[in-house]
């Protein structure tokens, strides 16, 4: 098993990082009822970890029994009937599901299937809570319309329903749904705190750390705990008795996307420019988001620019981004910042060098 | 009085070179090198321009002047020759109208040449008569044609190595806007830096030109439409009729080559200028002349016959048939032209000569195929069966397809009953076609008739008409059905009629349609003798559109016949109707008449987005109307931009056309409208924008493509509202900024990205990478669900693919290269039992990290540590534990389950497999993956060994499960049979057999 699920904690009491948060969930939950919760925070600061934590101290052991389900739901749509697969993990007690997995459907999952689920009690209510738990992943990326449809359910189903939300960014979801929530901001782990995970899973599994050498995993890892214990794992795979200088290998994405980005400094053309969208697809191919791989190439780009640049870059970078969201065909947008940024470098080194 | 002297002088000219033409090629009558050496002489000096724009003057001069310099003496004579063998039969044609043209646009002309250079583009009165062979005007030509080289000295033919300075390399020049330019042709060195030179419109009448490699300032497409528009012919390769090789270097290509054969005189792009240049001052010159048109005209009554004589035509009849015509012209009769100058006999329809002879011989012996057959026994034997009783002529409208058929069954004696579509009421057919379609309408027919009575069936089945006539008055019948596939798809049945028609008729049948293949016809094509009718070639219509203008008394040059048949794709009635209504309005057409006329309602033809964003991006793209650009992008509106954006290189790959398919499939889900943008956003990278002209450091182009990709990007967002938001007011907006904006940008001459790359606007890649990540992310997902089943992981599909994939395949991957082969294979097994991982999903694992141009995960794992590990993985199935729904094969399905059910199942019991049965399966697993190892062929290895493992478990699942109801069967499947009743849990996909087709499908890309 890998560490990063083996040394997960499992209650709230187990947590290391945020254990002031988990105290309050912990007293939230015991002492009174559940209000809706909305976790926010970037990705490897252990939102998921909470909340598994949480509904395991609310409904006890059975919270882990989990069984995935991959379901069709025929929703009736007006005119047409519309097929949804939708993969939900769920317990006697409570479901997970992502309804942004729909795309632009989104809002029949909220209308119809969330709602259909919240109406229900769970039948069985003796000694344990009167309500169960839909847990939400990815809200921030439910379009507008899901999200309105979202509000209703929340207001109308709570007897018998909690929502649990679990997001990146706040900023993407409503106003009208935040302020329904309680909201949580789990902050990604500070970098002594990754080190001191990295140390306790080093001790349980009896490996010699190398002074050091966790705070590099640490530093490398971006602030985030997955991607830290994860690159330990790799290192381990890759060499064990470690050495202190030891290369922490990348992600393959992360590398392909420095690639491009060397490409883009080195030469603007057009030439360049249709293999860059090349590897561009090669990317998406490989499923890697195109918002990821907007947001990692500038933060490559940025790393080698000038620094008259920068601002401007960021800006097309936020322009584009926005624009891809709005739009379908990730490719044409990536494909604009590229060109945009090989226009204004080129620009900027005609007027530097001449 | 030197005028008239001149006046004789071309005469006699004039006639030496009709002799010339026939017997002189290379070997010009001895006056004709004496013609152009004055002109060389005296070329610079405006004397000599002042004096006239005739030949005859030149050739006063030139008596004095008999030092002929070798060489252009040689190319004069070739010249002359070739323009001796190709004159005549246009001259005639072409030559009152010049004349007349002189007189009654003097004035004008005079005005324009008066103010010269003023403009760069023609105005109206000029660019006239773009291409007519006026032959006096074409001597005068060449003579000019000599005299520039020697006139530019440097610059002329001596002069190309000094322009050339680019050197070699150059572009080969060779099959413009060929699929196949492996090497791009340069910008020209000093593009837009010269001033293009206006001249007298005619000035190149008659000469036919060459371009090869780059020239000296303009884009070759320039050069072209500089030519076209003096009059002057551009042909692709270099032949005895080409005049002039036009280049600015010398590439040794193969048309220099084949011109240095041939002894086609070299010219240089200033030469070129130089020649319209001077053309206009002699032009001007001559209008002072009023007496030469008018005696031309007069010359006219005599020159036609003259014209019908030399014609190469076959038949002769059509020659006095036109005087006929012409007689007819004058009285103007109200008849249509369409219909006034209707081919009279076979031999006069144009082009398709072959199958109205074919059609001929059918009508011909028709009688004796069947209808003898039939007199004989009366009892309607066809005794020949190879022979059809029908016969269907199809092709494009306004070929004639009908007026033949007419014609060669009027030559025949036939008596045609014509059933056009609008008839078809009037005769009461139970064939239903256009405006007939309604069934009820059939029946009722029927009704009235009988199922089997109607018209047409008694016209073809009454012997009393269609024989005893016959054999009396030797009147034929022969039934023209028009239109045939205008008959609807409801009136299927209409078909089925026409065909037990034509099976027992007793009178020839001859179909017509346009569409030969369309499916309404597709039974009646087995029951006829099919002809194609093919567009007749521009030549040859113009041949045609000549005699019928020289009918009417209208005046139109050559050049304008031919680009008005261009314009009108081949469809003759249709040029002849625009004829007809210019001649409403004029009484001379010249070539930019007929543009502008049909530039107006241009044929509407079918252009495929291919076409239509070259259209876009093209060299003329810029001069496009707003609407014509929407109509183009609107061609395929979910095909164009795609476009914009994809053919890589060389074959269509399987997969991008199947995802083809997929998409028109699902296009007409989505109705059209974003394939335009895609194309657009594919190919518009490769185009170099003809609008910026100089750029240096590609600084501007770089600009223009961000801006283009901007736009596109605009396009796609534009494309979300239409689509999320039905917003279809938008859709031109969307096309506007998806293909006409960055069309607007970059067109211009495409070029190639890549070595070897076909210079072809790509098919947009997008499709087949839209589809692939659909089918990736498909892979994911299932890869996602068994994590999550494995209740050892609760992640998110991103985090999944982000974070975990790079570990999850070092898990995989690294064991298997470092450890021991067991120990390895024992590792990975584990690890991907306790995280439900199935091979699938290493494979998608592998799949999902594999970059281009970085090395394959499973290299350097050797074969048989590959094999090793399937084989270990299957020996675990039998106790493994399985979490994930789609684990379980289930029975009896082969396709993959809709609804996955939820379930967790224990460990299987082992009990029920016979130990016998297994071992025997087992052997022929390590038999196959042996021999297979022995091949070494690494991975498509591991992938077939696999592959047949995974046919025999398909089937061994299925057959234990339906062991009880079929046992029988079971051993009749080979192979798998063998282990009948082994339990497999099935570690595979979606389960069953059906999984078998996902891996080779898979790992395709």
């Amino acid at each position: 098993m890998l560490w990063v699920d083996k040394y997960r904690p499992k209650t709230l009491d187990q947590v290391i990082v945020h254990q002031e948060i988990a105290e309050n969930l912990k007293k939230l939950v015991t002492e009174q009822d559940c209000p809706h919760l909305l976790f926010y925070g970037p990705s490897g600061s252990g939102k998921k970890t909470l909340i598994m934590a949480l509904l395991r101290q609310i409904f006890g052991i059975s919270a882990e029994k989990v069984k995935v389900e991959n379901r069709t739901w025929k929703i009736d749509a007006g005119s047409r009937t519309i097929d949804l697969e939708l993969t939900t993990l769920s317990s006697t007690n409570h479901v997970e599901l992502s309804p942004s997995d729909a795309g632009f459907q989104d809002r029949y999952i909220v209308q119809e299937i969330i709602k259909e689920m919240a109406k229900n009690r769970p039948i069985d209510t003796k000694g344990r809570k009167g309500y169960k738990v839909l847990v939400l992943n990815e809200v921030d990326k439910l379009s507008r319309e899901a999200q309105h449809s979202l509000r209703r359910t929340m207001e109308k189903y709570s007897a018998s329903c909690r929502l649990i939300l679990c997001c990146n960014s706040s900023s993407k979801v409503t106003e009208a749904i935040r302020s329904r929530c309680l909201n949580v901001r789990i902050n990604a782990p500070k970098e002594d705190q990754i080190v001191k995970v990295l140390e306790f899973i080093g001790k349980k599994e009896g490996l010699q750390l190398p002074p050091g050498f966790a705070a590099r995993i640490a530093d490398k890892s971006n602030r985030s705990l997955r991607r830290a214990i994860l690159s330990f794992e790799t290192c381990r795979v890759q060499q064990y008795p470690f050495s202190s200088n030891q290369a922490i290998p990348p992600m393959d994405w992360e590398e392909y996307v420095s690639e491009i980005c060397s490409d883009m400094m080195r030469e603007q053309s057009p030439k360049r420019l249709f293999q860059v969208r090349g590897k561009l697809y090669e990317l998406l191919i490989n499923c890697i988001p195109p918002e990821i791989i907007l947001k990692k190439l500038l933060s490559e780009l940025l790393k080698k620019l000038d620094e008259e640049l920068k601002h401007e870059v960021c800006h097309w970078a936020a322009y584009y981004e926005h624009r891809m969201r709005m739009g379908q065909k990730a490719i044409f947008h990536l494909e604009a910042f590229v060109a945009k940024f090989m226009s204004i470098y080129k620009g900027f080194l005609i007027e530097t060098f001449g | 009085m030197q005028r008239d002297i001149r006046k004789w002088l071309m005469k006699a000219h004039d006639k030496g070179n009709d002799n010339a033409s026939t017997n002189a090629e290379k070997k010009p009558p001895p006056t004709e090198p004496k013609s152009e050496t004055p002109g060389r002489g005296g070329q610079e000096g405006s004397g000599r321009r002042k004096t006239s724009k005739y030949f005859s003057a030149n050739k006063q001069k030139q008596k004095g002047d008999e030092e002929v310099e070798d060489l252009p003496a040689k190319r004069k004579a070739q010249n002359d020759g070739v323009q001796s063998v190709k004159a005549p039969p246009s001259k005639k044609v072409c030559k009152v109208d010049d004349d007349e043209e002189d007189d009654d646009f003097s004035v004008p002309k005079k005005k324009n040449d008066a103010s010269p250079s003023k403009k760069l583009k023609s105005s109206s009165g000029r660019g006239i008569a773009k291409k007519s062979v006026d032959f006096n005007e074409s001597d005068e030509d060449d003579v000019k044609n000599i005299e520039s080289p020697l006139k530019s000295g440097g610059r002329g033919r001596g002069g190309r190595g000094v322009s050339g300075a680019p050197g070699g390399g150059r572009g080969r020049g060779g099959g413009r806007g060929g699929f196949m330019n492996f090497g791009e042709r340069k910008d020209p060195p000093h593009k837009g830096e010269k001033e293009v030179p206006e001249g007298a419109p005619n000035c190149l009448a008659g000469l036919t030109f060459v371009i090869s490699g780059t020239l000296d300032s303009l884009e070759r497409e320039e050069a072209e439409d500089l030519i076209k528009r003096h009059g002057g012919r551009i042909t692709g390769s270099v032949s005895k009729k080409t005049s002039y090789l036009l280049c600015d270097e010398d590439i040794e290509g193969r048309k220099s080559s084949k011109a240095k054969e041939l002894g086609t005189p070299f010219l240089t792009e200033d030469g070129l200028f130089d020649k319209i240049r001077s053309s206009k001052n002699l032009k001007a010159q001559a209008r002072e002349d009023p007496k030469v048109p008018v005696e031309k005209v007069t010359s006219l009554p005599k020159k036609s016959p003259q014209k019908a004589d030399l014609k190469t035509h076959k038949d002769l009849a059509a020659g006095s048939q036109l005087a006929k015509q012409k007689n007819q012209a004058i009285q103007h009769s109200s008849l249509t032209w369409t219909e006034k100058y209707r081919p009279k006999v076979p031999n006069e329809m144009i082009g398709n000569q072959s199958l109205v002879t074919q059609l001929h011989n059918w009508l011909k012996n028709w009688n004796e195929q069947f209808h003898d057959a039939g007199n004989k026994g009366k009892g309607k034997k066809q005794n020949d069966s190879t022979a059809k009783k029908a016969v269907l002529l199809s092709g494009p409208p306004g070929i004639g397809k009908t007026t033949s058929a007419k014609l060669v069954s009027k030559m025949l004696g036939f008596q045609a009953i014509e059933v056009a579509y609008f008839l078809y009421k009037f005769v009461e057919l139970s064939v239903n076609a256009s405006d007939n379609r309604g069934k009820a309408d059939a029946k009722i027919f029927k009704g009235i008739s009988g199922s089997n009575a109607n018209c047409i069936k008694e016209l073809i089945s009454n012997e009393a008409l269609g024989f005893d006539m016959d054999r009396s008055k030797h009147l034929k019948t022969v039934l023209i059905m028009d239109e045939v596939d205008g008959m609807s798809a409801g009136d299927r049945g209409g078909v089925a009629d026409l065909i037990a028609s034509i099976k027992i008729s007793k009178i020839p049948i001859i179909c017509i349609c346009n569409d030969r293949y369309s499916q309404k016809l597709k039974s009646l094509v087995n029951y006829c003798l099919l002809l194609s009718f093919r567009k007749p070639t521009k030549q040859q219509m113009s041949k045609r559109l000549i005699q019928v203008a020289n009918a009417e008394g209208l005046k139109v040059n050559e050049i304008a016949l031919e680009e008005l048949a261009e314009r009108v794709n081949g469809d003759m009635r249709m040029a002849l109707n625009q004829l007809q209504y210019m001649s409403l309005s004029m009484s001379v057409i010249n070539y930019d008449d007929v543009r502008q006329r049909l530039q107006e309602s241009a044929k509407d033809e079918d252009i495929s987005p291919f076409t239509a964003v070259d259209k876009l991006f093209g060299f003329s793209g810029g001069k496009l109307r707003m609407d014509e650009r929407i109509g183009l992008s609107m061609s395929d509106p979910d095909l164009v931009p795609l476009l914009i954006q994809a053919f890589v290189s060389g074959s269509v790959p399987k997969l991008l056309f199947c995802s083809v398919l997929e998409y028109v499939k699902d296009a007409k889900l989505k109705a059209e409208g974003e394939a335009d943008s895609v194309i657009c956003q594919e190919n518009y990278i490769n185009y170099r924008p003809g609008s910026i002209g100089k750029d240096d450091n590609g600084m501007k182009r770089m600009r223009l493509i961000a801006r283009a990709a901007e736009s596109i990007a605009d396009g796609d967002i534009i494309n979300v509202q239409i689509r999320r938001y039905r917003q279809w007011q938008l859709s031109q907006a969307g096309s506007l900024s998806s293909c006409i904006i960055p069309a607007a940008l970059l067109h211009g001459s495409r070029e190639t990205l890549e070595q070897g790359e076909r210079n072809f606007n790509r098919f947009g890649g997008w499709l087949g990478k839209n589809s692939t990540v659909g089918k990736n992310l498909r892979l994911l997902e299932d890869l996602h669900v068994h994590l999550l089943a494995s209740r050892e992981s609760n992640l998110g599909r991103e985090t999944l693919r982000l974070d975990y994939i790079t570990v999850l395949l070092k898990q995989l991957t690294d064991p298997l290269r470092m450890l021991p082969k067991d120990e390895a294979v024992e590792k990975v097994v584990e690890f991907m039992n306790v995280y439900s991982i199935s091979q699938e999903d290493m494979d998608t694992i592998v799949e999902l990290s594999k970059f281009q141009g970085h090395g394959n995960p499973l290299d350097g794992i050797p074969s048989t540590v590959k094999a090793a590990l399937t084989r270990a993985y299957k020996d675990e199935n039998k106790s493994r534990m399985v979490r994930a729904a789609d684990l379980v094969a289930l029975p009896g399905k082969k396709k993959a389950l809709k609804k996955r059910v939820a379930a967790i199942l224990e460990p299987t019991d082992d009990g029920l497999r016979e130990e016998n049965g297994d071992a025997l399966a087992e052997s022929e697993e390590e038999n196959s993956s042996d021999t297979e190892d022995m091949e070494g062929t690494g991975n498509g290895e591991k992938l077939q060994s696999e592959l047949q493992s995974l046919n025999s478990k398909g089937i061994q699942v299925e057959v234990e499960l339906k062991s009880g109801k079929e046992k029988s069967k079971a051993t009749g499947r080979g192979k798998g049979g063998s282990a009948s009743t082994e339990k497999k849990p099935a570690g595979r996909g979606r389960g069953g057999s059906g999984s078998s087709e996902k891996p080779g499908a898979k790992r395709k890309r």
